[in-house]
């Protein structure tokens, strides 16, 4: 998956927002296909910041004196 | 002058004879403990001091000895009930045999220790704190911050040999949803007269590297319990107060709410505890995820079969619509044929009616029929003759009726 440039808080807003968009009723399917192909990158993104560690962030961490 | 003079030793026997008599029994001293410090025979010897409330300058000043049988049920007891070992800067409340020795002069022997006084003089001093953070407007500053939604970045402040920040990392590590955690140590000392400064100066530390923190966790080795004043100070309650990333306290004390663990965003009782904490927090933004994720689906499937149960109606619609048109059309089609049928059948009649009409007209009217009638054609060599002027005397002319021919000779003429 490519690297979405987001902090989880960001990515979870946007997917908060994109949820409430759907739940409206507004869109239609071709809107709906977009929305949800989005979505589910912001989720695997989400999930991957949950479970899959890092090695470069705990490397930073690392190198702080 | 040849008044009574004492050798040192006699003069000193005397006060302490002085002493003896009139202060012979146990007395309840309140004081502040300075300078404790046990020998290797377990005695323990410090001083009791009294500061003037206003300007903390000591007032008042003794020598103080617990003996090492008393000391041993004494420190256990006071540490049991209060939470907290007897150190030096403790405000107690002990009984003391008032001594005065002729080499060692004045001291007090303690006897026995109320602990409920210094229980209730460390939570009157917390109060006196938290009050003062309250009045600076800062106690809840820490409080008010948010974790952020994924709290998995945490700079740790501890000992770096403490039993519990191995507890605190191996629990996180091996969490059992696989959660990612990032720890960074800031070691400090976490107890003594130094540990104030040495935790302050871990904070401050972090506080130049917050970007790369979700949070601090300030932990201390559960189990043995040992002198927490440092996490009962102002300064360090403060500095917490008012630090930009939320604190999350496990300095290992059951009983006692410190300053510390009072001012901080949120406190657990042990290091392990604060490592529960974040995983819990964890799978909670989990969850979260998940619901986001189940409602999403939900909404996209409902909206997916409400175009499909659209898009199904429009088709019925539609075959419904050209079944009725095309069998409008027929019925229009055979209704047309039934009328075509019909007119077709009386406009034959009607023909064959006229042919039959016509056929019997010309029937009455044929030559052969007139003949019948008794009508005869005369002819003339041959040629039909319509007037009698046409004939002669002796002409012969031929007359035919309907069943044959005759011949006649004309003889007379009817005359002019």
């Amino acid at each position: 998956m490519e690297e979405l440039a987001l902090t989880y808080s960001q990515a979870k807003q946007e997917l908060e927002e994109i949820v409430s968009a759907i739940e409206s009723g507004q869109l239609d399917v071709d809107a709906l296909t977009e929305k949800v192909k989005r979505a589910s990158e912001l989720i695997a993104f989400c999930k991957e910041k949950l479970t899959k560690t890092d090695t470069e962030l705990q490397k930073i961490l690392d190198k702080i004196d | 002058m040849s008044e009574i003079s004492f050798s040192l030793s006699e003069l000193n026997l005397q006060v302490r004879d002085a002493i003896r008599d009139h202060l012979p029994d146990t007395y309840w001293v309140r004081a502040e403990t300075s300078d404790v410090r046990r020998n290797q025979n377990g005695h323990c010897y410090f001083e009791f001091i009294e500061k003037d409330a206003k300007n903390q300058h000591i007032v008042a000043r003794a020598r103080a000895t617990i003996w090492s049988n008393t000391y041993s049920i004494l420190a256990a007891y006071f540490e049991t009930e209060t939470g907290q070992p007897f150190v030096s800067g403790l405000s107690v409340l002990a009984r003391v045999q008032v001594e005065f020795h002729e080499l060692y002069g004045y001291s007090l022997s303690v006897v026995d220790i109320d602990p409920s006084f210094t229980i209730g003089e460390l939570a009157r001093n917390r109060q006196l704190i938290l009050k003062q953070l309250e009045e600076e407007g800062v106690l809840t500053l820490n409080k008010e911050l948010t974790l952020p939604a994924l709290t998995n970045r945490i700079a740790v402040i501890s000992s770096p040999t403490a039993a519990g920040y191995e507890d605190f990392c191996d629990q996180l590590t091996n969490n059992a949803y696989g959660f990612a955690f990032y720890t960074k140590l800031f070691p400090a000392i976490m107890q003594g007269e130094r540990s104030e400064a040495s935790v302050i100066s871990a904070l401050e530390k972090i506080y130049e590297y917050k970007e790369n923190f979700d949070a601090v966790a300030i932990i201390r080795g559960g189990g043995s319990s040992s002198d927490l004043s440092c996490f009962d100070s102002y300064l360090l309650a403060t500095n917490c107060a008012q630090f930009p990333l939320p604190i999350l306290s496990g300095i290992g004390h059951e009983r006692d709410v410190t300053v510390v663990d009072a001012v901080s965003h949120t406190r657990a009782k042990t290091p392990t505890a604060v490592a529960e904490f974040l995983i819990s927090r964890a799978s909670e933004t989990l969850v979260e995820l998940m619901n986001l994720q189940q409602r999403l689906v939900d909404k996209s499937e409902q909206i997916m079969q409400t175009a499909q149960n659209r898009l199904d109606e429009i088709s019925r619609r539609m075959i419904h619509s050209s079944n009725l048109f095309v069998h409008s059309e027929l019925s229009a089609v055979q209704q047309l044929s039934v009328i075509l049928k019909h007119q077709t059948g009386r406009l034959l009649q009607a023909e064959k009616h006229f042919v039959s009409e016509k056929s019997q007209y010309i029937r009455m009217v044929s030559p052969e029929n007139v003949l019948k009638r008794g009508y005869t054609l005369t002819l003339k060599n041959g040629k039909i003759i319509k007037s009698a002027k046409e004939v002669s005397q002796t002409d012969v002319i031929e007359t035919i009726f309907a069943d044959g021919r005759v011949q006649s000779t004309i003889k007379r003429l009817p005359s002019k």
